[in-house]
């Protein structure tokens, strides 16, 4: 063994030493969790409108745009007697499939109403393939108040812009 | 021809052709909403602006040239509509100039003005034509403030197949001109002016057109749109499979749109010689059937007294028992075989060649509820009009006889076909029915005669060229004898008491004959009315083939005869033999079979029917073995001892031939319902049980023995047919938007046909001769009875099992009703709307009367597949009381 070997493995042990005085990074998951960025793209969510009504309109732009396949939307005709969202069409069926999905964040940039968001939930494991796929119920964020729920019967039907809550700020 | 400069480029086109057609020719785009090539120009959206300039010409007259040695262009100092200029010889035009670009942007940018820009929730979305020039030509951004948009309806419902969304429409009117020029039903028109223009519908009931339907594919926006498909899905998201329509014998070119399995919507495929761009709302929205709750989907055999659901093995078993048996104890003879003409060739050439190679028994009949006459096997086969006719595209140089048929109900896009040739073509149409119909008012000559002397009408035609010497004389010397022997017959038959017999003055049956004979080119198109009074008239087949002779107008291209058979595959069931007298291939067989009246009424002790409903009408007596194959628990099946579940035309591949005689492949679109299987799988069990060695696995390997075996399906095999088969939009995978255009090019592909004719006689063999034949005509005196003749006409719409399935079009089938002539109800004393009697033989129905119709006096009018109007004899003595 030389000299210049011995530097080496001093040198090593040195940063061996110094960590051994820094914090430690682990965590203990899932006591403890990590905040992530505030851009971070986890699970999808679909909004709400103020008054409680869906974002979602059913067009299946967020399917057209998603490049795994993993959106599937099956939309439907509404009327003010049950109204769900604004509008004349809103989605029946409205699917995610997890496992295709990769999180590009595509179908969030191609939605027309901001329905679809990747929110920070990055929880993301099933027992079952089918588990997940979820569906609507579970994509949908709770009403802002309980009897904002949908579907429901609006105030002064028949009046096309009834439904649509006034945007904070003017048009953009 | 003309020369046109077109950006550069020059082309050649026709004197008369539109600047916008002759830019298409020199693969030069010229935007348009309001422009369509099926429909005249108007030139009211302004988006097709071009600069036109034409050779200047000096005072001497003759043409200035430039420096260049060029033709100098005197250039028009605005802009000109494309779509209304016509060319001339030398124009110019500029489409890539800044002046147009500017044009097209300012165009755009007002059209969306007043438009929602609901995109996303549309369902033109992602084929519509403002979308697409938009996104090509318009400014992106707009100058005017999105609160200063004009706002108007929307979910207009237009009756009940169509949703008008008022503030959408551009106003490009083409909706309107289509009703106007084509479907001929004039119930769209604007209201209102400037800038609050829309569309309003001027019928009652609202848009009351059978062709309403076709006004979704050409607008150029999503302001009509179908309440079928409507909201149900994204067009880029279904699937689209090549199709041939179920309904009725003109055979439209289909795409049905797919998706999960589902038949989201049906929409026309372009094929210029069939339905060139259109479909009937019954072809289009009448397709619910196919995934109904109630198809059947097990097999089902007879125990103790009910149909239990069975396996596919033991409902065969029992069947090929019952058959051995039967057949043993009572000979082939006591087997029939009844098959519907709504069934694919391939399936009735099987179940021919089960009963007449596996079975031994030329018992068969597909004739079930009409005319049990001889409907023109044997005419069609000789006389079949010329391959690649276009109904569509006839001009001045053919004249056509329509006879007894009403082509509006029971052929709607025939009569929208000859329409067009008609309007734009200049085709002389000779209308000839015992009633006014709808095709007749675009005829050069209509004419009314007596129902039941439809043969007198054309034997005064046939004594008028004979008389007046106007025969082809040249053809019946090479090809005709027995022409003498007609001659001697005809003798007593002299104009004069011809139309005394049929009631048409001697006049209007010259002038008729006159323009046939003088006619360079020559077609009849007969129908079911004239068809069932062949029954009691033989003399109708022999005239149709006199005529047609003596003028020596067949086995050429728009000559020679077209027979307009009620169901999407007549013909086919015709050309296979399902026939007690022929067998595959029109060949007339030696041993006559029963007939389908003999079957009914037991002469059968083993029934097989296959697709037909023949207990629906009465008079059926239960034979000991019944077996029916269906979509349906029907009529025939709640008696039947098993019941085997068939699969509609959209679980399936297969092949219809039209009325025109030509073969269309259809493919799959959606998976079987339950376990429903094709008939062709089914007929080919039962013979494999039989013992015969059949190794058929797909309808493909059927069809090519058809093409090797059978002389008029020579070389008809699912390649073949798929030649030329038009996709309007292009494949997407996965659900996702392919980078290509997706507007329907629809109406840009002139001349496209697919599909294969095959050859009458007279066409395949140029030497072919033909005897003529006579028969005595049987026109009775009618004034003698104080009764009404009963005329039996065919609702479009229909209470029949395919039509009822779907919700959506129910409030179109009419109430029963019997037309009757205002004379004759005032003598019965009953006005428009009111309860009357109608009996005769032995029957009495009840029926609303309708005053307002188009009937001679001493004639009714019943359409014979509404509620509990089945059956009716044609030409039967009525009398008709107040209720």
């Amino acid at each position: 063994m030389t000299l210049p070997d011995l530097g080496a493995i001093v040198k090593g042990m040195s940063v061996t030493l110094r960590e051994m005085f820094n914090p430690p990074a682990t965590i203990q998951y899932p006591e403890v969790k990590k905040p992530v960025f505030p851009r971070f793209r986890g699970r999808h969510e679909l909004k709400r409108h103020e008054n409680g009504l869906e974002k979602c309109i059913g067009c299946s732009l967020c399917a057209a745009a998603c490049p795994a396949d993993a959106i599937y939307v099956e939309p439907a005709e509404q009327t003010d007697a049950a109204r769900y969202s604004p509008g004349e069409r809103y989605a029946k069926r409205y699917e995610i499939n997890l496992i295709r999905c990769i999180f590009c964040g595509f179908c969030e940039e191609a939605c027309p109403t901001g329905a679809i968001i990747l929110e920070h939930d990055y929880e993301l494991s099933y027992y079952n393939r089918r588990d997940a796929i979820i569906t609507k119920d579970k994509l949908l964020v709770p009403p802002p108040a309980p009897d904002q729920s949908t579907p429901r019967a609006i105030k002064d039907p028949g009046n096309l812009y009834a439904a649509i809550p006034p945007v904070k700020g003017g048009v953009e | 021809m003309p020369k046109v400069t077109i950006d550069a480029k020059t082309v050649e086109v026709p004197n008369g052709t539109l600047v916008v057609e002759a830019a298409k020719k020199a693969g030069v785009e010229i935007p348009v909403f309001c422009y369509h090539p099926k429909l005249a120009s108007v030139g009211m959206c302004r988006m097709c602006l071009v600069e036109v300039g034409t050779p200047r010409r000096g005072k001497d007259g003759q043409i200035e040239m430039d420096a260049n040695g060029n033709p100098a262009i005197a250039w028009m100092p605005k802009l000109q509509t494309a779509c209304t200029t016509v060319i001339s010889d030398g124009m110019a035009v500029r489409t890539d100039s800044a002046q147009v670009a500017d044009a097209r942007r300012s165009v755009v940018e007002f059209l969306l003005t007043s438009h929602p820009l609901d995109c996303p929730i549309c369902d033109k979305g992602g084929e519509c034509p403002l979308q697409n020039l938009t996104m090509a030509y318009g400014p992106g951004k707009s100058r005017f403030p999105v609160e200063s948009k004009f706002h108007n309806e929307k979910r207009v419902p237009l009756g009940d197949l169509i949703m008008l969304d008022r503030e959408r429409c551009i106003q490009c009117s083409r909706c309107i001109r289509f009703q106007d020029e084509l479907a001929d039903d004039h119930v769209l028109g604007f209201q209102a002016r400037g800038r609050g223009i829309e569309i309003v519908s001027l019928s009652t009931p609202e848009f009351d057109s059978k062709f309403s339907g076709n006004t979704i594919d050409i607008c150029p926006v999503g302001a009509l749109t179908s309440r079928d498909f409507r909201l149900s899905a994204r067009v880029w998201e279904v699937h689209d499979y090549p199709s041939v329509c179920a309904h009725c014998s003109v055979g439209c070119n289909l795409l049905i749109c797919e998706r999960d399995h589902q038949i989201k919507r049906i929409v026309p495929r372009e094929n210029e010689a069939v339905n060139a761009i259109w479909i009937c709302d019954k072809g289009r929205f009448a397709h619910h059937f196919t995934t109904a709750p109630d198809r059947l989907t097990t097999p089902l055999v007879r125990k103790n007294g009910s149909l239990q659901p069975a396996s596919w093995d033991d409902a065969l078993d029992a069947i090929v028992a019952k058959f051995a048996e039967i057949k043993k104890q009572s000979g082939a003879s006591a087997l029939a075989g009844l098959g519907g003409d709504r069934t694919a060739n391939e399936d009735l050439y099987l179940f021919q060649k089960l009963f007449r190679q596996v079975l031994g028994s030329n018992n068969l009949e597909h004739r079930v509820g009409w005319s049990a006459s001889n409907v023109g096997v044997d005419l069609v086969r000789m006389y079949g009009a010329g391959a690649d006719t276009n109904l569509g595209a006839l001009d001045k140089s053919v004249t056509a006889l329509v006879i007894g048929a009403d082509p509006e109900e029971e052929q709607p896009v025939i009569r929208l076909r000859l329409t067009r040739s008609v309007r734009n073509f200049g085709l002389n149409l000779i209308v000839a029915n015992g009633r006014v119909t709808k095709l007749a008012s675009h005829a050069k000559q209509s004419i009314v005669y007596r129902y039941g002397a439809e043969s007198a009408f054309l034997l005064g035609m046939i004594r008028t060229i004979l008389d007046e010497g106007l025969e082809n004389k040249e053809f019946i010397g090479a090809r005709v004898n027995n022409l003498d022997a007609v001659r001697k017959s005809i003798e007593p038959f002299t104009v004069e008491h011809c139309a005394e017999l049929c009631d048409v003055k001697p006049e209007k049956i010259r002038d008729a004959a006159r323009l046939i004979a003088q006619s360079p080119s020559f077609l009849i198109l007969y129908g079911r009315e004239a068809m069932a009074a062949q029954q009691h008239d033989p003399a109708i087949t022999s005239s149709i083939e006199t005529l047609l002779l003596i003028t020596g107008h067949v086995g050429r291209v728009n000559n020679g005869l077209i027979a307009l058979y009620p169901h999407n595959n007549s013909t086919g069931a015709m050309d296979f033999g399902l026939l007690p007298t022929h067998s595959a291939g029109r060949v007339k067989s030696d041993v006559k079979g029963l007939s389908a009246r003999e079957m009914l009424s037991g002469k059968a002790r083993a029934l097989y029917v296959m697709a037909c409903d023949p207990a629906a009408d009465g008079n059926f007596t239960k034979p000991d073995l019944l077996v029916v194959q269906d979509l349906f628990l029907t009529e025939t099946a709640k008696l039947a001892d098993v019941v085997l579940p068939a699969q509609s035309f959209a679980e399936r591949d297969g092949t219809l031939t039209n009325t025109e005689r030509r073969v269309q492949l259809f493919r799959a679109a959606i998976k079987p319902i339950g376990e429903s299987k094709p008939d062709w799988w089914i007929v080919a069990e039962i013979a494999k049980r039989l013992g015969a060695t059949w190794h058929y696995r797909n309808s493909a390997e059927i069809m090519d023995e058809i093409a090797a075996t059978v002389p008029l399906y020579a070389g008809v095999t699912y390649a073949a047919l798929s030649d030329n088969v038009m996709m309007p939009r292009p494949p997407y995978g996965q659900g996702n938007p392919s980078d290509e255009p997706t507007e329907i090019a629809m109406g840009e592909l002139e001349n496209v046909s697919s599909g294969k004719q095959w050859l009458s006689v007279a066409e395949s063999d140029a030497s072919a001769k033909f005897e003529l034949f006579w028969n005595e005509p049987r026109g009775e005196g009618r004034e003698a009875k104080n009764e009404l003749v009963l005329a039996v006409a065919r609702s479009l719409y229909d209470r029949g099992t395919l039509v009822g399935k779907t919700k959506i079009v129910q409030p179109r089938v009419p109430a029963p009703y019997v037309e009757i002539n205002s004379q004759d109800a005032e003598q019965i004393g009953v006005g428009d709307g009111a309860r009357v009697r109608v009996s005769f033989d032995s029957r009495v129905i009840e029926l609303n009367a309708r005053v307002d119709g188009h009937v001679p006096p001493g004639t009714v009018l019943v359409p014979n597949n509404l509620d509990g109007t089945a059956a009716l004899p044609m030409g039967a003595w009525v009398k008709i009381e107040k209720v």
